[in-house]
């Protein structure tokens, strides 16, 4: 949908994000009567509600008590730093979604981006400027080999995506956390053996903080910031973007009109697995500085709650995963108060709940919401 | 039932079987008056229809198909036994010798059309109607389905059959209604009449043809010759038989045929959407062992392709993001990589004008523009690229008067400037209007060739029938 | 050699029914014509149901408390899908991850991270007389869910193939037009499936709790529901063919767990990474060469418009 002449593009902007937004403040309604009903108290979930706040931004009344920076500089970074990996497999959805494909490998294509990073990380040698770049080239290469092989089934052999997405996310977990990590990359170089997880990267291969001591903010978030203006920039002002969403809304026209779809299909998803394996690098080489025993936080899953609660629109995507990765940050100071500590996650998901009732907020809205791209074929192969 | 594309045979059937509501007269079944607000009412009082498009589950047998939702029982559970007899007994009784237990997917065509009547026959119906039912098969399954129309009518049943070919209608009807732009014509007994006649009352009497320049273009070099195109269509059955045809530049090029005769194949086939299996094409002077959309374009050749709404525009796409589809790589609408988007804006904003597009704003969502609008939109798009050979395929369908006679000007304004231009198109009398030569093409093959001198109604008519044939030369001779 | 046979039948028979009952639920909703990814979260929702209700309820009722709890998941499943035709693939998706983080809320909350306390388990089965019979004395002293899981594939099969029932669920799935136009409701028919998968589904996962463990674990069915998945694929989407797969992947497992006790050399040469992406390796190749003539239904995933043309 396109503003019309007159629209201020503020209106504009409102009625688009309207569903996603709903949907997060139900989802947060919803739960808040869950905590409270659980604890049979209202205040004590108001006060979770807060410290999930204040966890996320930074303890904003002590703050003012005390004028301690640090109080929000570590908030910060730990939101920051979620929010980053959000951002990455958010992308990675919202790509290939633009070419109508469903991309559900973001968690296999993000570990082994993953491993990659760890082992350039680990086993090379190289100046301090040079080496986390090559880890992460090598990440993204990495992510992008493996988000070809589902593009590669569906377009030759009709094997429908979402199905192999799903297969290969196992596969790339249990070859990775059950072989190489506890087999063949196992930490060995301190002789330590019970150390879980493959060797420490070297100190070069290590993002920079951006905020020295005061956080564990680091590079990581403004490659995600920078990634989100190149995915944007990619979809509206180039021409090759132009043709993957053509390919993605109305494939027969674009094929007719001599545009080659299949190209485009393997570019998209190669870039979204080059996102995804981004992911995996900076999660290495930024906040574990190895691969530990497992990714634990499915990531990549959540990358589709993001994504499609983003609206798929590269800013929407940063958006929430802005939103989330704060709710997530705040989510470990909720366990003072006996919630769960995945408690955002129980947010996330309900939103994705709601924001997939798509067609109930139109009715109720009685608007058209931006429609999705078109999935390739809709069936199951 | 006969009639041309478009008269009406098709809708009143789906009214008479309970797809569509009429909006007003009435329907009789045995003297009383019946409504039918679904497809279940009519098949209740016996009124079964067996459509083009077949409503069977491939993966099912021929007997579960049948039975679906009328199954018989026995304690419960399916009665396989008992349906497999009652659908054996309805075969041997007109005839048909089917497989029962056979997957509908491994039937032939032929079968499968069985299979649909057998369902309406199983559950009673006393009237049936076939519609277009040899559009899909071969000879000798037309023959067979022949017999088995027979069958029924002497067993007391009633067999309505749709269909343009002359020469079949004829065979097995007894009785013919004619339609004509929704209206009924004529009935006349099979027995005495003929082709020509029927032909005849079809197309109706001459119009007066569009006024239109005298001078014809001049004709300039050839651009684009086909020889022997065999081609497949749908289900594996060829659609081109063996076409052989050329467009020179400067003229208009009709292809005149009933719809389902091959004519979509044969677009796309020249456009590059479908690959033939036999033949040749040549552009210019070389020739083109395999063609793509996207090369197509870059030797010179647009197209304005049937299907509007699925294959010339994108809905959700703005009205200047269609206009640069295709081209979006060169300039005005790129520079480089990057889009260009003032040079896309006045490119937009320029055609919108020259073509009267409304409302001509380039922001516009393109689904939100009228069909006529939308056209222009593709045309202004295609033609803005100057084209050496444009393809157009049903270019006015849908579309009202004023907006059908712009597309008119437009391709005859193509044609004053060298264009060579194959339209493809349904509807006669524009075919007639506009073209300076016009194949006539029936069941695959061309069926007759003639120059603008020699149009008349009837004539093209029978030829589209497959009423006559006329040996045709494979190019025109050069220069006129 | 013999022993250890039988000791991988053994636990076989008694780890692959959560697996059957949940590739069970995922085939009778696919087999309508809806896709189902929430196969894990219906199983872990069950888990929990079934081990919380057999604190108080015995446990053998226990599990029809996981089944309905299964199938209320699926109801919401069902009506995004059908009533608002909403994408499958997402619903389903964050089904899962609401019972994913949900459940552990409540766990939390309730109880311990660790898991719920522990119940009674399901009481297991001596058939005496097979004491004596090598290989089939391993059918012997499993729970009753083992030998439910060996009937009620049988009885899926019949239900499919040989009711009217079944031949109504099959054309919906594959050409729902063709069903709609000889009067049958095509929604009906789908939300039947759907809460049936999703009874399946929980009784799936209220076999974990209740019978193969003493209680809910935080990460139950731990992927479970997606090898669920696998099996559906890799048995074509047929009762019979999803059994046999579901008790191989389950075979397999197994055996892996067999070899990493008592013939850990085995596993110095296939690593234990490979065997457990076995399963899902397998499937993609079934699935890359059968290519486009995959035998998934052939209206999956497609909702169903009721406005006709």
């Amino acid at each position: 949908m396109r503003r019309r002449q007159g629209t201020s593009a503020l209106a504009f902007l409102w009625r688009q994000s309207l569903p996603s937004l709903l949907s997060i403040a139900l989802a947060l309604l919803v739960c808040f009567l869950a905590i409270a009903l659980s604890k049979s108290d209202f205040a004590v979930a108001a006060d979770a509600y807060l410290q999930m706040l204040w966890g996320g931004l930074g303890d904003l009344p002590t703050f003012f008590a005390t004028g301690n920076w640090a109080l929000l500089t570590r908030a910060w970074g730990e939101s920051a730093t979620k929010a980053a990996l959000l951002t990455f497999t958010g992308l990675a959805v919202s790509v290939p979604f633009c070419v109508g494909l469903f991309n559900i490998g973001a968690q296999g294509q993000l570990t082994v981006g993953a491993i990659v990073a760890a082992v350039i990380g680990a086993k090379l040698r190289a100046p301090p400027e040079v080496h986390p770049v090559l880890a992460v080239v090598g990440a993204a290469v990495a992510g992008a080999l493996y988000a070809l092989l589902p593009a590669v089934l569906k377009l030759r052999r009709g094997v429908h995506e979402v199905i192999s997405t799903i297969m290969l996310n196992w596969v790339a977990v249990s070859l990775v956390e059950n072989w190489l990590v506890v087999g063949p990359l196992r930490a060995t170089a301190s002789g330590d053996l019970s150390r879980s997880g493959t060797d420490e990267i070297l100190q070069t291969a290590e993002l920079p903080r951006i905020l020295g001591s005061l956080s564990r903010l680091n590079a990581g978030f403004v490659l995600a910031l920078v990634a989100t203006l190149g995915v944007w920039f990619w979809l509206k002002r180039t021409s090759h973007g132009f043709e993957a969403r053509a390919v993605g809304l109305g494939m027969e026209a674009a094929l007719t009109a001599g545009i080659d779809v299949r190209e485009r299909v393997y570019r998209a998803m190669a870039l979204a697995g080059a996102l995804a394996g981004t992911a995996g690098a900076v999660w290495v080489l930024g906040t574990e500085y190895k691969f530990p025993a497992t990714v634990g936080a499915p990531y990549g899953f959540d990358g589709i709650a993001i994504s499609l609660i983003g609206q798929n629109h590269p800013f929407g995507v940063c958006a929430a995963a802005l939103f989330f990765g704060v709710l997530r940050a705040g989510g470990t100071r909720m366990q003072l108060l006996g919630v769960h500590k995945s408690f955002p996650e129980l947010i996330q998901g309900l939103a994705l709940l709601f924001v997939a009732g798509r067609l109930v907020w139109e009715r109720f809205l009685g608007s058209a919401a931006k429609p999705r791209a078109a999935p390739i074929e809709t069936t199951h192969a | 039932m006969v009639g041309e594309n478009g008269a009406g045979k098709s809708t009143l059937m789906n009214v008479l079987s309970g797809l569509y509501q009429p909006d007003g007269g009435e329907i009789r079944v045995d003297g009383q008056p019946a409504q039918f607000r679904s497809p279940r009412d009519a098949i209740a009082k016996g009124i079964g229809m067996v459509h083009q498009h077949f409503m069977l589950v491939p993966s099912l047998t021929v007997t579960e198909n049948v039975v679906l939702g009328m199954e018989p029982r026995r304690r419960g559970l399916l009665d396989l036994a008992a349906a497999d007899q009652a659908v054996r007994k309805i075969c041997e009784r007109f005839g048909f010798s089917l497989p029962v237990e056979a997957q509908i997917e491994d039937l032939t065509v032929g079968s499968q059309q069985k299979v649909e009547i057998i369902k309406v026959l199983y559950r009673g119906a006393r009237v049936l109607i076939l519609d277009e039912p040899t559009a899909v098969l071969t000879p000798q399954e037309s023959e067979d389905l022949f017999s088995v129309m027979r069958e029924l009518a002497s067993t007391g049943h009633s067999v309505v059959l749709i269909s343009h070919k002359l020469r079949e209608v004829l065979a097995a009807a007894s009785r013919i209604y004619v339609m004509r732009r929704g209206k009924l014509v004529a009935q006349v007994q099979a027995s005495s009449t003929n082709e020509q006649e029927l032909a005849a009352l079809m197309v109706g009497d001459a119009r007066p043809r569009e006024v239109r320049p005298t001078t014809r273009g001049r004709r300039g070099e050839l651009l684009l010759e086909a020889k022997e195109l065999h081609a497949p269509g749908a289900r594996g059955l060829a659609a081109l038989r063996g076409v052989s045809l050329s467009v020179f530049a400067g003229e208009v090029v009709g292809i005149a045929g009933v719809d389902g005769n091959g004519q979509r194949e044969l677009a796309e086939v020249i456009t590059g959407l479908r690959s033939f299996d036999s033949g040749l094409i040549r552009f210019e002077d070389k020739v083109l062992p395999r063609l793509s959309p996207g090369h197509m374009r870059r030797l010179g050749m647009s197209h304005v392709p049937e299907d509007r709404l699925a294959r010339a525009i994108i809905g959700p796409m703005t009205v200047e993001e269609n206009v640069a589809l295709g081209r979006d790589r060169e300039p005005p609408f790129a520079r480089g990589w990057l889009i260009d988007s003032q040079g896309r804006r006045q490119r937009a904003l320029k055609l919108l004008e020259e073509f009267d597009v409304r409302p001509p704003d380039p922001l516009a969502r393109i689904g939100m523009l009228s069909g006529g609008n939308q056209q222009k939109v593709v045309l202004a798009r295609e033609l803005d690229v100057g084209p050496k050979l444009l393809v157009v395929v049903q270019p006015t369908r849908g579309l009202d008067i004023s907006a059908v006679r712009s597309v008119h000007d437009r391709l005859l304004q193509a044609r004053e400037q060298g264009a060579g231009i194959l339209l493809i198109s349904l509807d006669l009398e524009e075919v007639l209007a506009l073209s300076d030569r016009l194949y006539a093409i029936f069941e695959g093959r061309i069926t007759g060739h003639l120059e603008r001198a020699q149009f008349e109604e009837k004539r093209v008519g029978r030829l589209m029938m497959g009423a006559a044939s006329e040996p045709h030369p494979s190019a025109p001779r050069a220069n006129a | 050699m013999l022993e250890v046979i039988e000791a991988i039948l053994f636990s076989t028979l008694d780890y692959a029914p959560a697996l059957i009952f949940a590739a069970l639920g995922a085939v009778l909703s696919e087999r309508a014509g809806v896709v189902n990814i929430g196969v894990e979260g219906m199983m872990r929702i069950g888990a929990f149901a079934a081990a919380v209700a057999a604190l108080v309820l015995p446990t053998g009722i226990a599990a029809g408390a996981g089944m309905l709890a299964g199938a209320a998941l699926a109801s919401i499943h069902a009506y995004l899908s059908i009533r608002w035709r909403s994408d499958q693939v997402i619903s389903g998706m964050a089904l899962n991850l609401v019972a994913l983080a949900g459940i552990t809320f409540l766990l939390e909350t309730r109880f311990s991270p660790s898991g719920t306390p522990a119940i009674l388990q399901l009481q297991r089965w001596r058939l005496g007389s097979l004491a004596a019979v090598p290989v089939l004395r391993v059918l012997s002293g499993h729970s009753v869910m083992t030998y439910l899981a060996l009937v009620i594939p049988i009885l899926f099969h019949g239900l499919l193939f040989r009711t009217p029932a079944g031949l109504r669920l099959r054309a919906v799935g594959e050409k729902p037009i063709a069903a709609a136009t000889l009067g049958i409701s095509v929604a009906i028919v789908r939300y039947a499936a759907v809460i049936g998968g999703g009874l399946l589904a929980g009784l799936g996962g209220a076999v974990l709790s209740i019978s193969t463990l003493d209680r809910f674990e935080q990460h139950m069915p731990a992927g479970l529901g997606f090898i669920a998945l696998a099996a559906m694929v890799f048995g074509r989407w047929t009762p019979l063919g999803a059994f046999g797969a579901a008790a191989f992947f389950a075979g397999g497992n197994a055996l892996r767990i067999g070899l990493a006790s008592s013939a850990p050399q085995v596993l110095q040469i296939v690593p234990q990474g490979f065997l457990l992406a076995l399963p899902y390796l397998l499937t993609l190749l079934v699935l890359t060469a059968q290519g486009t003539k995959s035998r998934a239904p052939a209206a999956l995933g497609v909702p169903f418009e009721t406005e006709s043309r």
